[in-house]
């Protein structure tokens, strides 16, 4: 069996990667592509955790989880969708007139 | 089975008005659809009073995962009240919009979901339920689509949202793996596992990040000032005072019911996050010029303010932030309805006006829209915490019960700043009353009156008769910690 310490390092790993494009990127569909990859770091988590204490709940919770990741892109494509009929850009510098 | 479904009566009932606004919605010309305003109001009303009239009740239901108690009783209140004062004032805001069926469904669901996270009684519930609420004010913040700044704010909000919900999982994630279950009792009952490996630290760290976007405590605030001033002034409402209020029931669940043996960890973080918060808001909130992005921050400084009862942890003080949090609720969702209704004054003299959040467009408000003007005089002094006001009563019972636990100089940096934030009350005030303009009086409309008044009603109602609001929090925050610690 594959030794847990691998998958929390890997599931490590995957969310600084989806943290580092969050803050680097500055276009809308790399950052939801760099929150998906946070959600499924998550899920490798839930999953490896769930089969190593043989207990089914974390399996379950992923699940919901990539349920609700499906909709947040959803919505998340949808805003940016308006934001492009408006601007014909989804770049992140061009949204900047709330500021203090 | 039944009885246990019951319980959940006021979220059922707000579950049907929900999918029966946007059914009927669906059939309705757009003329037509302000009765879709009336018919939410009424939904939100028969679940509060639903809420109100079963007040005591204590069960569990589905399979231990919900439970209902004082806590949740007390929350379940605060957000429904805030939902009604909204969706009554949005009958206005939403008069002539074709969209207005999504508009009430959305924001009955982003209530449902906040009631969900107050009876949480399982992790998996509670980040569901916190999704659910999350999601549907994502949508709601972008709702005006041909105006930049909804969009801005949408996404700023979205963006934001998504990566506090993914530092949530991944937090809940680790609690889960060292714990072995996703019962908030059973994380408590399971937590050496957590308090004695390093990955708790990495949990507490990352939950404090997850909440403390939702809340928005300094450093985690960006989003905040940006998403209530670019949001419609009523989904603002609906944010400041209950989206807000979802992240601190659910922070109160999770870390001190369920991480409470890490409190040594957590404490000390929560009591520099107060500190930095309510000075950073208070100190930014004195040179804004959108009265919105005023009352963004200092709803960041009152966020600050509860997050005291983090550091105090002692019943009274725990009392004394869910009683801020109720006053918060009516105080922050009037103030936030009087910049709609200024921004339908603003829109009605010229259509065209962009920045109808200007504190220019509050200048001889006492005379253009006299209810409104002393509505938000009303608010911005109970936010200040003058007394006779619900702002001065759980401002003195959470600041009373820091001092008596020898948190002195927490509780003096509190005084002070509250001190600091009447600078900027006050020039509302000043703009309102005592600054000429020469535009005639406009006629108020009536969904914003009454969504005013029934704000007002409450914070005098906290102001004049506290022992009842004070008891009833007291109730909530011993369910928090039974032992009294």
């Amino acid at each position: 069996m594959i030794p847990i310490e691998l998958y929390i390092g890997l599931s490590a790993i995957i969310f600084s990667i989806g943290l580092y494009g969050l803050m680097t990127q500055r276009n809308g569909i790399r950052i939801l592509m760099s929150v998906e990859l946070m959600l499924n770091a998550a899920n490798i988590n839930l999953v490896a955790f769930s089969s190593y204490n043989a207990d089914l709940t974390g399996q379950v919770f992923a699940l919901y989880s990539i349920a609700l990741a499906a909709c947040e892109a959803a919505i998340g494509f949808a805003i940016l969708m308006a934001i492009f009929k408006m601007k014909g850009t989804i770049n992140l510098d061009s949204i900047n007139i709330l500021r203090w | 089975m039944a009885e246990n479904l019951m319980l959940f009566a006021p979220e059922l009932t707000l579950v049907l008005t929900g999918l029966f606004v946007l059914m009927v919605g669906l059939f309705l010309p757009t003329g037509a659809k302000k009765v879709l305003g009336y018919l939410a109001s009424i939904g939100i009303l028969v679940a509060l009073s639903l809420t109100v009239s079963s007040l005591g009740t204590e069960g569990m239901a589905f399979n231990d995962t919900l439970s209902v108690d004082a806590l949740s009783q007390f929350f379940k209140i605060v957000f429904l009240v805030v939902a009604l004062i909204v969706s009554i004032a949005s009958i206005k805001y939403t008069e002539g919009n074709s969209h207005t069926e999504e508009f009430y469904a959305l924001s009955i669901f982003a209530t449902i979901g906040m009631m969900f996270v107050a009876s949480a009684n399982d992790i998996m519930v509670l980040f569901v339920a916190f999704e659910l609420a999350s999601l549907a004010t994502y949508a709601l913040a972008g709702f005006e689509k041909k105006n930049q700044k909804s969009l801005e704010a949408a996404l700023k909000y979205f963006i934001i949202g998504s990566l506090s919900a993914a530092m949530l999982l991944f937090g809940i994630s680790f609690i889960y793996g060292l714990t072995g279950t996703t019962s908030i009792p059973g994380i408590a009952a399971n937590i050496t596992a957590l308090s004695t490996s390093p990955m708790g630290i990495v949990a507490v760290v990352l939950m404090l990040a997850g909440f403390g976007f939702k809340i928005a405590l300094v450093p985690f605030h960006m989003w905040a000032p940006d998403t209530y001033q670019g949001a419609p002034s009523v989904v603002s409402a609906l944010l400041a005072a209950g989206s807000k209020k979802m992240g601190i029931v659910a922070a109160f669940k999770i870390f001190i019911v369920a991480l409470i043996a890490l409190q040594a960890e957590w404490q000390i973080a929560f009591a520099i996050l107060a500190v930095v918060t309510m000075t950073y808001g208070n100190v930014v909130a004195l040179k804004q010029t959108s009265v919105k992005r005023m009352l963004a921050y200092s709803s960041l400084a009152q966020a600050g303010y509860i997050s005291m009862a983090f550091v105090v942890l002692t019943p009274l003080a725990l009392g004394g932030g869910i009683l801020y949090a109720l006053s918060h609720g009516f105080m922050k969702a009037g103030a936030f309805i009087v910049t709609a209704a200024v921004a339908y004054m603003v829109l009605s003299d010229n259509k065209d006006s962009e920045d109808t959040d200007h504190i220019d467009n509050f200048k001889g408000l006492g005379v253009r829209m006299p209810i409104t003007a002393l509505s938000m005089t009303i608010f911005v002094f109970a936010l200040a915490g003058i007394p006779l006001t619900a702002g001065y009563m759980s401002k003195f019972v959470l600041f009373s019960s820091t001092i008596q636990s020898g948190f002195a100089w927490l509780a003096v940096i509190a005084i002070l700043n509250s001190a600091i934030s009447l600078y900027y009350y006050a020039k509302i005030v000043k703009y309102m009353y005592f600054l000429p303009t020469d535009l005639e009086k406009v006629s108020e409309p009536l969904p914003y009156v009454a969504a005013l008044l029934i704000a007002v009603a409450g914070v005098f109602a906290i102001g004049f008769w506290p022992e009842p609001f004070i008891h009833w929090a007291m109730e909530a925050a011993m369910v928090l910690i039974p032992g009294g610690m």
